[in-house]
């Protein structure tokens, strides 16, 4: 029998828990469960045994720990334990039940909490996986997950390494979130889309906590649901749980007639839970879903379902932009960071994110881009690149649900990117154009939607995954355009049901006063149904038009959202004016760390004719001069200090887009130095800090971020000619990695210098270790940067 | 015995968090003062404080080592030596959560000097929760005697005994809590310790002070010409 045949009953049972099971047998604290595959394989016959009699449809081999990680102690391959597990379990089931491969966490985070990469997780689970199809397990189940990216690493090893079907649940607490903070329709979107064949909730609640959640799960997935909770909750008085055999198969068939198909226990359960389910569940119904899931994106951590406008921000794109395309030059991440959290912080829904540049490696690029924003923000993201390779790159490191922006008619286009959009399951954007262009009239770009509609549910893309752009034409060249594309985004929605996105600020190119142009083309693109506009939140008039399009059409309940935006204002006297005493120097705002000011300041300070470079020689350095001096001494402290070298960022900041305009090829940088927090460290805080200080001292910083193997910094030393590298270590652990680095850069025979600094570090370990200089504070690290470079 | 669940952080120590700072014991200016209570209100926001706890005998012991309940062998001279005449020890971990690392990263992301007061203020936290913790274990055995909590990494007891200990705990499963193959704890700002349980108050020589501690020499409190006072 098959996974498929079963799933055709109406109930399916799981078995229940294993460890307790095992310690009950005699299996000492602390032991690894997985080894008793192998010393006590009669404990194993006996326990699957009593499941299958007690009328388990699918039980689980006792693989749950079994990959290299939590074996690598114990002498065992992973092969051996896997395959003794499952062969375990199939000579108990005789035919009478399916054999999972049970698949749990590693016992090691992924990035960027932890020091795991994506890939390595799947090549872990991929073992594992291996193992347990070459021994005959009929499925895989995934369970006990609390990090959705690494859910999403053992849904992937099990597409890419096997042909079992996958049964996937997540562990969540009563607020329905993961430890890492996934809620339960995130988890829900992102594991449906990737192709499991039921998903769920185990362990962690009993069933009674677990109800509320499975009704959330409902909402955001078609697939068979999946519940196996733990024997109630964790009894205070010590041991056990709270919950009996009898509450608990009450209570979790009652589940099962609110519509949960496969049905077990986990910690705390045996099989007399099992068989009272079985006997609970008998000439029970299960309900059917009457409604289709919402359109919905979402990150690990966030769920923006499509139920309201939801605005697309716009400005990750180095379209017309020189400064971005500097920082996309440089790798500079954190301007692209900044970018993004300035967009959510002005009400940005989701973000849209265009790394593609002329002389940049758009594949790579979007995957570090992706990477980053997801470590950042929670705002769902839009690959947005006619690059099919960047747009897997991007949708692979993807930890949620995205949308790709775009495919349109064309039937080369389609078949490129909609399997891609499949395999990841992303939403995406069609543009209502194909290899002839954009049709003029609404009519035939609603055909073209069609077109694209169908293609995509021929992939196996649902409908409500399909969003229609009828494309914005620049009014001033084409004025009757505006009109068609409002008409088309109308006959979009009423006539196919799907929701729409439009670039607007299009609308406006080559005309006088675009704010006006675009806020009301937007309004009443909306008015005509437009669900996604991309543009740009930072502008207060495109915000204010979405909150007010809810206000008035009384999606935003009791003025919620509006009140929460402006109800300051309302009450309040108009803004009141600047403090009207004399303007501080530039020098005294950095010293005193005032961002805005400072940045003010250089404006208009370059603004009125003074040279870039005079302003950070004369102005910038002096003043963090002097705040560095006061750090030293012990009158100003850490946070002073960075927070005078925020200010002088601000201030460069203007200084390098006033470099930027004039297109002179002129560079504000003293030279480069190149940082990394050595591999094995996950935490950079402290490199964070020295990177601060040297960028404001006018260095140019090529940060390698955390967990750095040696051989990148040496790529990275030597194709940015860098003077000097700078490296942090955490951990006595790591020192290790350190001094790697330090030996790699040498024999590689790279002049540069080597300053070294780190919670644990002496002067003299780092001087022992090869480096040229030990950084006690990131103030030292700028006198070395001083020293070495001038 | 098994303790545990969540813990209540209700504020954080400013005296500590400026500690870390390196304020000593010197007064902030106003900004730093408000930065300081926004940092707090943002962690206290984010933080989800847990923590799991094993009370184990204390099988046998050498002069290097210390074998507890369960087989779990805690190596090095100074845990022996810490441990002697405790009859128990309660092997505990604490974290504050995933979602302070994902705050500090996106504070890291907006404003550098408000990430590190944030840092700041979060070490301080986990401190407090530990001092929490050690409260509750200290609630369920009346009348006994806890030399002060001992971590990996202090004096020669290895920094790789996180592993075994977060397993032993079932730490990563119970509480989110895992180590990196650097033994580096995750979520960052967690602690596992070790608490001895004694029948009566164990006399001892000195005090182990800087002389045992692996930041001697290097210690900013040392620098300074001062001592964290554990």
């Amino acid at each position: 029998m098959e996974l498929e045949t079963l799933l055709q009953r109406e109930f399916v049972l799981l078995d229940g828990g294993m460890g307790t099971l095992l310690q009950r047998r005699g299996l000492p604290l602390g032991a690894v469960p997985e080894l008793a595959n192998l010393e006590h394989p009669d404990w194993l016959l006996d326990i699957h045994r009593a499941y299958v009699e007690a009328g388990s449809d699918i039980i689980y081999a006792n693989t749950f720990g079994a990959n290299r990680c939590k074996l690598a102690s114990t002498g065992r391959s992973v092969a051996e334990v896997v395959s003794a597990g499952v062969s375990l379990a199939r000579q108990a089931a005789a035919g009478r039940a399916l054999v999972a491969l049970d698949v749990g966490p590693i016992g090691r985070m992924l990035e960027p909490t932890g020091d795991l990469s994506l890939e390595e997780a799947v090549d872990i689970f991929a073992e594992v996986m291996a193992a347990g199809a070459d021994a005959g397990a009929d499925l895989i189940a995934v369970e006990t997950m609390t990090d959705l990216q690494e859910a999403r690493a053992a849904l992937l090893a099990a597409r890419e390494h096997t042909g079992l079907p996958v049964l996937a649940t997540m562990s969540f607490e009563e607020n329905g979130r993961t430890f890492l903070g996934c809620p339960v329709s995130a988890m829900a979107l992102t594991l449906t889309g990737l192709g499991a064949s039921a998903i769920g909730i185990n362990c962690s609640l009993g069933p009674r906590q677990m109800g509320p959640l499975a009704e959330q799960l409902r909402q955001y997935t078609h697939l068979p649901l999946i519940l196996k909770p733990n024997a109630g909750l964790p009894d205070p008085a010590g041991g056990g749980y709270d919950v009996t055999a009898e509450e608990f198969a009450r209570e979790l068939a009652r589940l099962g007639e609110e519509g949960v198909q496969l049905l077990g226990g986990c910690c705390g359960t045996d099989p007399d839970y099992i068989r009272l389910l079985k006997g609970e569940l008998a000439g029970r119904v299960r309900r059917r879903r009457e409604a289709s899931v919402p359109s919905a994106v979402c990150s690990a951590t966030r769920t923006v379902p499509v139920d309201r406008v939801r605005i697309i921000g716009e400005r990750i794109n180095p379209t017309g932009k020189k400064r971005f395309k500097q920082a996309l030059a440089e790798g500079d991440m954190d301007y692209i960071l900044s970018q993004a959290l300035e967009q959510t912080g002005a009400g940005a829904d989701i973000l849209d994110v265009n790394v593609g540049a002329p002389g940049i490696d758009e594949r790579a690029m979007m995957e570090r881009t992706v990477k980053a924003l997801q470590g950042v923000t929670d705002a769902p993201l839009q690959l947005d690149s006619s690059d099919p390779a960047a747009l897997e790159a991007g949708l692979r490191a993807y930890c949620g649900k995205a949308i790709v922006n775009s495919v349109n008619g064309e039937p080369a286009v389609l078949d490129a990117v909609l399997p891609l959009v499949k395999r990841y399951g992303a939403a995406v954007v069609g543009l209502t154009m194909d290899q002839a262009g954009i049709p003029a009239g609404a009519e035939a770009r609603l055909a073209i939607a069609r077109r694209i509609l169908d293609r995509a549910l021929a992939y196996g893309i649902p409908r409500q995954d399909v969003y229609i752009d009828c494309l914005t034409l620049t009014v001033s060249a084409q004025q009757a355009a505006a009109g068609e594309t409002l008409r088309a985004v109308g006959m979009v929605k009423e006539q196919l049901g799907l929701k729409t996105v439009l670039g607007v600020s299009n609308i406006s190119f080559g005309l006088p006063n675009r704010p006006a142009v675009n806020q009301n083309f937007l309004t009443m693109a909306m008015a005509a149904g437009l669900d996604l506009p991309i543009l740009n939140p930072n502008v207060e008039s495109m915000t204010a038009a979405v909150r007010c399009f809810h206000l008035l059409t009384n999606v935003d309940r009791d003025a919620r959202d509006f009140l929460a935006a402006y109800g300051g204002e309302a009450s309040a006297a108009p803004a009141a004016p600047a403090p009207s005493g004399e303007k501080r120097p530039l020098g005294e705002l950095v010293e005193r760390g005032l961002r805005g000011e400072a940045g003010s300041a250089a404006r208009a300070l370059l603004a009125a004719g003074t040279d870039p470079m005079a302003l950070v020689n004369e102005v910038l350095i002096p003043a963090l001069d002097r705040v560095g001096e006061g750090f030293e001494r012990g009158t100003l402290f850490l946070p002073q200090l960075i927070q005078a070298a925020g200010a002088a960022q601000a201030a460069f900041e203007a200084v390098k887009d006033a470099v930027a305009a004039r297109q002179s090829g002129q560079s504000v940088s003293k030279g480069t130095v190149v940082l990394a927090t050595v591999k094995g460290d996950v935490h950079d805080i402290g490199k964070n800090i020295v990177k601060v200080l040297l960028d404001n001292y006018g260095y140019t910083v090529v940060d390698l971020g955390k967990d750095v193997p040696p051989e990148q910094v040496v790529r990275a030393a030597r194709e940015h000619s860098a003077p000097l590298v700078g490296l942090s270590a955490l951990m006595t652990t790591t020192l290790k990695s350190m001094e790697q680095t330090i030996a790699l850069l040498r024999a590689e025979g790279l002049e540069c210098k080597v300053m070294v600094g780190g919670a644990v570090l002496t002067e003299e370990y780092a001087l022992g270790m090869g480096a040229d200089y030990y950084a006690r504070d990131a103030k030292q690290s700028v006198d070395i940067a001083r020293r070495v470079i001038g | 015995m098994e303790l545990g669940g969540e813990l209540a952080l209700t504020g954080v120590d400013h005296r500590q968090a400026l500690r870390g700072l390196g304020y000593g014991d010197r007064e902030p200016d106003g900004g730093t003062l408000a930065l300081l209570e926004r940092c707090e209100g943002e962690l206290l926001a984010a933080a989800r404080p847990r923590w799991r706890c094993r009370v184990l005998d204390v099988l046998d012991r050498g002069a290097e080592r210390v074998r507890l309940e369960g087989g779990l062998t805690l190596p090095g001279a100074d845990i022996a030596r810490h441990l002697a005449g405790c009859g128990r020890a309660a092997v505990f971990c604490v974290t504050l959560s995933a979602g302070v690392d994902a705050l500090l990263r996106r504070t890291q992301a907006e404003d550098m000097a408000r990430a590190v007061v944030l840092d700041s203020c979060a070490s301080a936290a986990v401190e407090q929760m530990c001092d929490l913790a050690e409260a509750r274990i200290r609630e369920a055995f009346p009348g006994c005697w806890f030399p002060y909590r001992y971590s990996p990494g202090y004096g020669d007891l290895p920094v790789t005994l996180q592993s075994p200990l977060l397993a032993l705990l079932d730490a990563p499963r119970a509480i989110g809590l895992c180590a990196a193959q650097s033994q580096m704890l995750t979520p960052r700002k967690s602690v596992t310790a070790i608490l001895g349980i004694a029948k009566g108050r164990v006399e001892r020589g000195e005090r182990d002070g800087c002389g045992r501690c692996f930041l001697n020499g290097r210690c900013t409190y040392q620098l300074r010409g001062k001592t964290c006072g554990t």
